[in-house]
């Protein structure tokens, strides 16, 4: 684990779905098409529901 | 319930001598319920009500056992209908009662979501998957409380994995999309930090669920649309289904739905003929009436159907209302059972019966 | 639990937990056949609450075994009521296979069973026709 810096993070582009893994610091922009605004994805962990 | 005093009939000898005979009047009021153009009008029904007159009105438990009748009309593997002679409302309603909210099924209880990236919510998916029917028989399997630990006699455990690839047309998430596990959950609970073959999962299966029953535990129907999934989506989840009654929350009501009407009878007052005859056949609109022939061309109507009357009252309104008279027979239940399709309707309703006499034996228990 | 007075035990009000109408019509139809009920009825205090108070007042015995008895009463016609229905649904099913057996000689196979129901109704005791 790394305390100073998390590990890169990757995030989705708003307008083409790309992939884009940045790291803290870096400019906002997607690699591919330029779109300057960036979903995050779903988290990894279990999410418990009741079926109600 | 109103109760009236006992009521002397208007006949001049009103000894017991016919033990049996009640004036006609009194009789219909005893066992009909009579349905006028604005309400019914019930009768009353205690022990003592035809005392006077020496008619014993109660139903002790061997006249019960005596007058009581089933005849089954219909049965499938879904849904039957059938009829109960001889029973009480009370007794009736609560049948109806247990069927829809006390008979035990098996519903999805836990959803473990993985991975959602549909546009249905987490919880919508989560919801609708609770309501989906499965193919298990509740007698088999034990409640589980909050303290229990899931095992494979109180849970049953299902996985849905399912993406769109890009490219791909839409695609729909079908409840047969569900498929079993039978050796219990596959997902590690939260702290793999035991390394080794020991990875303690949600469940704790002793055994494979495969050799404890014959057939496969899957969903009843297996076309029910759960999702929708555009290319580049995913649904990963497992369910675990636990045993439960409707009273706690519908989905897990083993009926569709139970319901029960009384017999209707249809009796003319006085005779209708001709025109008028005519005019009474169209008016019904499921068609109870008939028309007679006569000879010289007269013609009467008839009641050829009174079970499919749905008592709409159209032949009771209007200036010739008088002349019809609606009645339902008090004791005579047409009851109609449509199963969800964990259990046949037959044996719903033996369950119902026993969870009755359950019920019966537990304030029993107590009062002693 | 029953809420009575100590010397009178012909009187008492039964208060039941966890149940609701489905059983306390059922046990209030029962208990008003029998002959030594003078009153019963029952009452749901609080429709949030999962609690039933049954009435009985009797003629003279004591209300607790009287509605013993009437609960033993329900027991046994839910008993004979499952009897006869399993018998009614052996008996259907004997007779729809004899019917398929039928078929062939018969062309009139479906007619036969709603015919059969209309005949047991109308030759039942209590039926009152006045069609004619």
């Amino acid at each position: 684990m790394d305390p100073q810096q998390p590990e890169p993070v990757s995030y989705l582009c708003g307008d083409c779905g790309a992939e884009n893994t940045l790291k803290p610091g870096d400019v906002i922009q997607c690699r591919e098409c330029g779109y300057r605004i960036l979903y995050k994805k779903r988290t990894r962990r279990i999410v418990q529901y009741e079926a109600r | 319930m109103p109760k009236k005093g006992t009521k002397k009939g208007k006949s001049a000898d009103d000894e017991p001598k016919e033990q049996n005979k009640l004036p006609e009047h009194l009789e219909v009021q005893r066992t009909r319920v009579v349905c006028k153009a604005d309400a019914p009008t019930e009768g009353f029904q205690y022990a003592g009500a035809f005392a006077a007159m020496g008619i014993d009105n109660s139903v002790s438990v061997d006249k019960f056992c005596k007058n009581f009748k089933v005849m089954v009309n219909r049965l499938t593997e879904d849904d039957m209908e059938f009829d109960m002679i001889g029973i009480d409302a009370s007794i009736a309603n609560a049948f109806r009662r247990i069927l829809i909210a006390e008979v035990p099924t098996m519903a999805i209880e836990k959803v473990l979501m993985v991975d959602n990236t549909s546009v249905i919510a987490d919880e919508v998916l989560s919801h609708r998957l609770g309501l989906i029917p499965l193919d298990a028989d509740p007698r088999l399997f034990e409640y589980i409380s909050e303290n229990d630990v899931p095992n494979e006699r109180n849970t049953i455990v299902y996985k849905l994995h399912v993406s769109c690839k890009r490219g791909s047309p839409r695609l729909t998430v079908k409840s047969g999309d569900l498929e079993w596990l039978p050796e219990g959950s596959q997902l590690p609970l939260a702290s793999p930090a035991q390394s080794g073959d020991k990875q303690k999962t949600y469940t704790s299966f002793g055994q494979s669920q495969k050799d404890i029953f014959e057939k496969p535990l899957g969903v009843k129907f297996k076309d029910i649309t759960i999702a929708r999934l555009g290319p580049g989506q995913a649904i990963e989840l497992e369910v675990h289904a636990v045993k439960g009654v409707g009273k706690v929350h519908a989905k897990w009501s083993p009926v569709a739905t139970a319901w029960y009407r009384m017999l209707p009878e249809v009796v003319f007052r006085e005779e209708i003929r001709d025109d008028a005859a005519e005019k009474l056949v169209k008016k019904c609109p499921v068609n109870v009436f008939d028309i007679e022939d006569l000879g010289n061309g007269e013609k009467r109507a008839v009641v050829a159907r009174p079970r499919a009357c749905t008592l709409c009252r159209e032949c009771v309104m209007g200036p010739t209302g008088e002349q019809v008279e609606l009645r339902r027979v008090r004791d005579h239940f047409i009851f109609t059972i449509e199963s969800t399709g964990a259990l046949p309707p037959e044996v719903l309703f033996t369950e119902a019966v026993r969870n009755l006499e359950e019920k019966c034996e537990r304030v029993i228990s107590e009062l002693s | 639990m029953e809420h009575g007075s100590l010397e009178d035990s012909s009187a008492s009000t039964f208060s039941i937990a966890e149940e609701d109408h489905t059983l306390a019509n059922s046990v209030r139809f029962v208990l008003n056949q029998d002959p030594r009920v003078a009153f019963c009825g029952y009452s749901i205090p609080h429709p949030a609450d999962n609690k039933v108070n049954i009435r009985v007042q009797t003629t003279g015995d004591p209300a607790k075994d009287v509605f013993k008895d009437a609960l033993q009463d329900l027991i046994v016609m839910c008993q004979h009521v499952r009897g006869t229905f399993d018998n009614a649904v052996v008996d259907h099913r004997s007779n729809i296979s004899a019917q398929q057996m039928d078929i062939d000689s018969n062309s009139q196979g479906c007619g036969t069973i709603s015919k059969r129901l209309y005949q047991m109704l109308t030759s039942a005791p209590h039926s009152i026709d006045k069609t004619n």
